[in-house]
């Protein structure tokens, strides 16, 4: 059992403050979904997690299995099982795919690696989730649409094996027929290992596939209204303004 | 495919069957030679330079509708090399340059002489002490192709400049000129790259870009988000930045790299 603790965190950037005294708790086999207004601290939570260090902590804790992670630079994060699949992937043109996720997953297996499994498995995967298989040899999101962008990202989560996996909109660029892939593939993943999973998301549709446990809405950097699926339903029907308006009546 | 050897002040050429080729001295007081080349065929020309100690001026003619692949490596020297490009009508002209040099002075003027004429080049360098690259592109005649592309890291004592200029005359109309220069600087060492256009004519596409600096923190921060240490992200973008477009020198390109970035 992986848990992930946020305790009373608040975290600005360029002395703006984005999460206040933010609190969640996620454990192995639990998926939350958070929702909420654009500009609420959504991705933030997601790349603070994941220690991106343009955010600052000013208090409160990000705590893995009883350990305080705060200060832990992003690759010791990632070894430890977190993962982040981004809103937008970066583009990392002249470093080809294969190369990148070689790297990647021997540093996580060390000796145990084993090129052949490693090579069987991506082409397996690239075609599950209707890729080009020549997307392997291309460079990192290299020309690629922001829905093979997204593909990329559960394909490297699929690699990857996380224990914590983060997902932030990763339904946005993504048509029917590929969301319906992403959501289904995560889906698989999460039967298989049982993760702990956050995805960030604006819409009701990715949870048509992808079935939360927890809903949580976000507004001014913190969870004002938790629920179960029905949450979401409720925001598709009255929108955030009447639901997270009623909070504060 | 063509070879040209040139090792000390040794100048040596294998199979010229698709070039026309003549060396002599450009000026005896200055103890500079000079190599002319006439392409009459399409062609590959490999140029392979080491320890060279003397000054060399090429002057490389690309005939009509011919195209023309250069690939040159030099290492281990110090280097004043001057070239000349004469691009006629139809022609296209790909030069791929690695450098593993110790101090590299270099001219390139590339003259694109006749319409439709192209010219792209790919540079890439690992700088460990003086480098400098001046580029003089001249767009000659109308619908001209001028793409330069110059790519270094600065390590050691590195102190890397790019200077490049493109000229387009007024009533070159149609022609295309994209600049675009990047220096890695891995040193406390200042670099430059100076990017100019020259242009007397509203009916051109022109671009360029000029970036000196380390990798973005969004390049470094989604390597290392999978695990892998800074060391090896910085490793993997530096292998990538040097190696992309690299065809037929990928290889030992690849070994040069290993042997900084082990």
């Amino acid at each position: 059992m992986n848990i992930l603790k946020i305790e009373n965190l608040t975290v600005e950037i360029g002395g703006k403050t984005i999460l206040k005294d933010f609190n969640l708790e996620i454990k192995s086999g639990e998926i939350h979904a958070i929702m909420g207004p654009n500009g609420t601290g959504k991705s933030t939570l997601t790349k603070v997690i994941m220690g991106d260090t343009n955010y600052k902590i000013i208090k409160g804790k990000i705590i893995y299995n009883g350990k305080v992670i705060n200060k832990m630079p992003v690759n010791e994060r990632a070894k430890l099982g977190i993962f982040l699949g981004m809103q937008m992937p970066v583009a990392i043109e002249g470093v080809s795919n294969a190369d990148f996720l070689r790297s990647a997953l021997r540093t996580k297996e060390g000796d145990n690696f084993k090129l052949l499994s490693f090579i069987k498995e991506v082409e397996e995967l690239t075609k599950k989730l209707h890729m080009d298989s020549e997307m392997i040899h291309r460079g990192i999101n290299d020309g690629f649409s922001g829905g093979e962008r997204k593909k990329n990202e559960i394909l490297q989560m699929n690699i990857l094996k996380p224990n914590i996996v983060l997902l932030d909109e990763i339904d946005s660029g993504l048509d029917v027929d590929s969301l319906k892939l992403v959501g289904e593939s995560v889906m698989d993943y999460y039967k298989d290992k049982k993760p702990a999973v956050l995805l960030v998301t604006h819409y009701q549709r990715l949870l048509d596939y992808i079935k939360p446990d927890f809903i949580h809405i976000m507004k001014d950097g913190h969870i004002v209204l938790s629920g179960d699926k029905s949450l979401a339903l409720k925001i598709e029907k009255e929108g955030y303004d009447k639901l997270v308006g009623d909070i504060y009546e | 495919m063509n070879k040209i050897i040139i090792n000390g002040e040794d100048i040596k050429i294998e199979g010229n069957s698709d070039i026309e080729i003549s060396i002599g001295e450009a000026s005896k007081f200055l103890n500079v030679q000079s190599v002319k080349i006439k392409i009459i065929k399409n062609t590959d020309i490999i140029i392979e330079a080491s320890e060279v100690d003397i000054k060399l001026d090429f002057y490389i003619n690309v005939l009509k509708d011919i195209k023309a692949n250069i690939y040159e490596y030099k290492h281990d020297g110090d280097y004043k090399f001057q070239y000349k490009y004469y691009l006629e009508e139809n022609s296209h002209l790909n030069v791929e340059k690695i450098c593993d040099g110790k101090n590299i002075k270099e001219m390139t003027v590339i003259n694109l002489n006749g319409e439709n004429a192209i010219a792209n080049f790919n540079l890439k360098t690992i700088c460990k002490s003086l480098e400098k690259y001046n580029f003089l592109v001249y767009h000659n005649a109308k619908n001209t192709v001028s793409n330069i592309l110059n790519n270094g890291v600065n390590i050691l004592d590195g102190k890397l400049e790019f200077n490049v200029s493109g000229f387009v005359l007024n009533g070159m109309t149609g022609c295309n000129i994209d600049q675009k220069a990047r220096i890695i600087n891995m040193t406390e060492n200042s670099c430059i790259i100076k990017p100019n256009l020259f242009i007397d004519e509203e009916d051109v596409i022109a671009n360029h870009s000029a970036l000196i600096g380390t990798f973005s923190f969004e390049e470094v921060f989604y390597l290392m988000s999978r695990g892998i240490s800074k060391k090896e992200t910085l490793n993997l973008l530096t292998k990538g930045f040097l190696l992309k477009g690299i065809t037929y020198y990928k290889e030992i390109l690849k070994e040069i790299i290993n042997e900084y970035w082990r």
